[in-house]
């Protein structure tokens, strides 16, 4: 080996340790871009927000009539009446047959049982509660029908509403268009 | 003299909390979003209901009410203003052979929505408006098995199908357009 060849490995050597007695730089991970993108899907998911008093979850199967109607929902208290049943403060309350009609059993009169028992119960809760905050109750029934609803049913379930002081309906419905 | 270069120190903002909380709002408004627009038809009640009506002010009526009734049946619609079926036989306030308004597809099945003639239906609407123009009531009925999308379609047609009812809401006065746009629902027909 030669002087020079010797002198730069030497110095080869040298650098070597220099680079390895460097602290590591930290990897550091490049969050604006997305933030731009999660502010964006952020401001319109806010935008798409139901801005409803009441929000309707359809249940499964449940086929919401379409309608040209544009009168925004009011408040109200919502009674989901599909093919299988009634459904009122999230619990089935009626179960209904195969052909789509109320079960027999269940049904006086076109009163509905169950329902008139679930609906006075809901009724005194939302007069207590409107009493105490001194906002008076409204009575207003929310129907959440299916397309195939036979008027029979529909019927059935206005008059157990009237009947548990239920004064006004609205009918659901999804804008055609 | 000489000057002290000072290096400024770059800042950079810890995003990571602000990141964790967006991610957090996006499922919780998916949750809430509305993915279909959702709008309410306003109806009053059955006829037959024995809850308290609503105490409504004395309006003055200076002409003959119309009560304006519609029956959906699965051959057609029958319309009836004060008491009297239009199309019924001479001396007969009800004829239940001949519906006013034949279906637009006949022999269709009730699940077909399409099978009554809307059209035909909100022309008569528009015509009994023009005569009634301070109307606005109509009685719809339906045989037991009509469908409500049958019914939401009958109040459509006999609203006006253009009519936008959201602006009398804001304040606004009811459009033109809008014929009988206050359904009561009747149980009991057929």
């Amino acid at each position: 080996m030669t002087p020079d060849q010797a002198a730069f490995l030497a110095k080869k050597k040298e650098k070597a340790a220099i680079r390895r007695a460097k602290p590591e730089d930290k990897g550091e991970l490049g969050l604006t871009s997305l933030m731009d993108i999660v502010s964006i899907i952020v401001v319109y998911l806010l935008k798409s927000y139901a801005s409803d008093p009441v929000i309707i979850s359809p249940t499964a199967g449940q086929k919401i009539p379409l309608s040209t109607a544009d009168s925004s929902m009011q408040e109200g208290i919502p009674i989901f009446v599909t093919q299988r049943g009634i459904t009122f403060g999230d619990k089935k309350v009626v179960a209904m047959t195969a052909e789509g009609d109320i079960e027999d059993s269940a049904v006086t009169n076109h009163l509905i049982g169950p329902l008139y028992d679930a609906m006075a119960e809901e009724v005194d809760k939302a007069k207590t509660l409107g009493e105490n905050i001194g906002k008076p109750w409204e009575g207003r029934a929310i129907l959440v029908g299916d397309q195939d609803l036979k008027f029979s049913v529909l019927v059935d379930v206005m008059y157990t509403a009237g009947r548990a002081e239920f004064s006004q309906y609205s009918f659901c419905i999804i804008r055609k268009g | 003299m000489a000057r002290k270069k000072r290096e400024e120190d770059e800042i950079v903002a810890n995003l990571l909390p602000v990141m964790n909380i967006m991610f957090l709002l996006i499922p919780a408004l998916l949750m809430a979003m509305e993915f279909a627009s959702m709008a309410s038809i306003n109806v009053s009640p059955p006829k037959f209901s024995s809850q308290p009506s609503e105490p409504k002010p004395e309006e003055e009526k200076k002409e003959k009410p119309l009560n304006l009734k519609v029956f959906i049946m699965e051959d057609g619609y029958r319309v009836s203003a004060d008491g009297q079926q239009e199309g019924a036989d001479a001396g007969k306030a009800a004829d239940s052979k001949a519906p006013t308004i034949p279906l637009a597809k006949s022999g269709a099945p009730l699940t077909d929505y399409d099978r009554y003639d809307y059209a035909a239906l909100e022309a008569k609407a528009k015509e009994y408006k023009s005569l009634f123009p301070s109307e606005q009531i109509v009685t719809i009925s339906a045989e037991a098995k009509i469908p409500m999308q049958a019914l939401i379609y009958t109040m459509d047609a006999l609203t006006g199908r253009t009519c936008k009812l959201g602006k009398v809401q804001k304040g606004e006065g009811v459009p033109e357009d809008c014929y009988f746009w206050q359904p009561v629902v009747e149980g009991g027909a057929g």
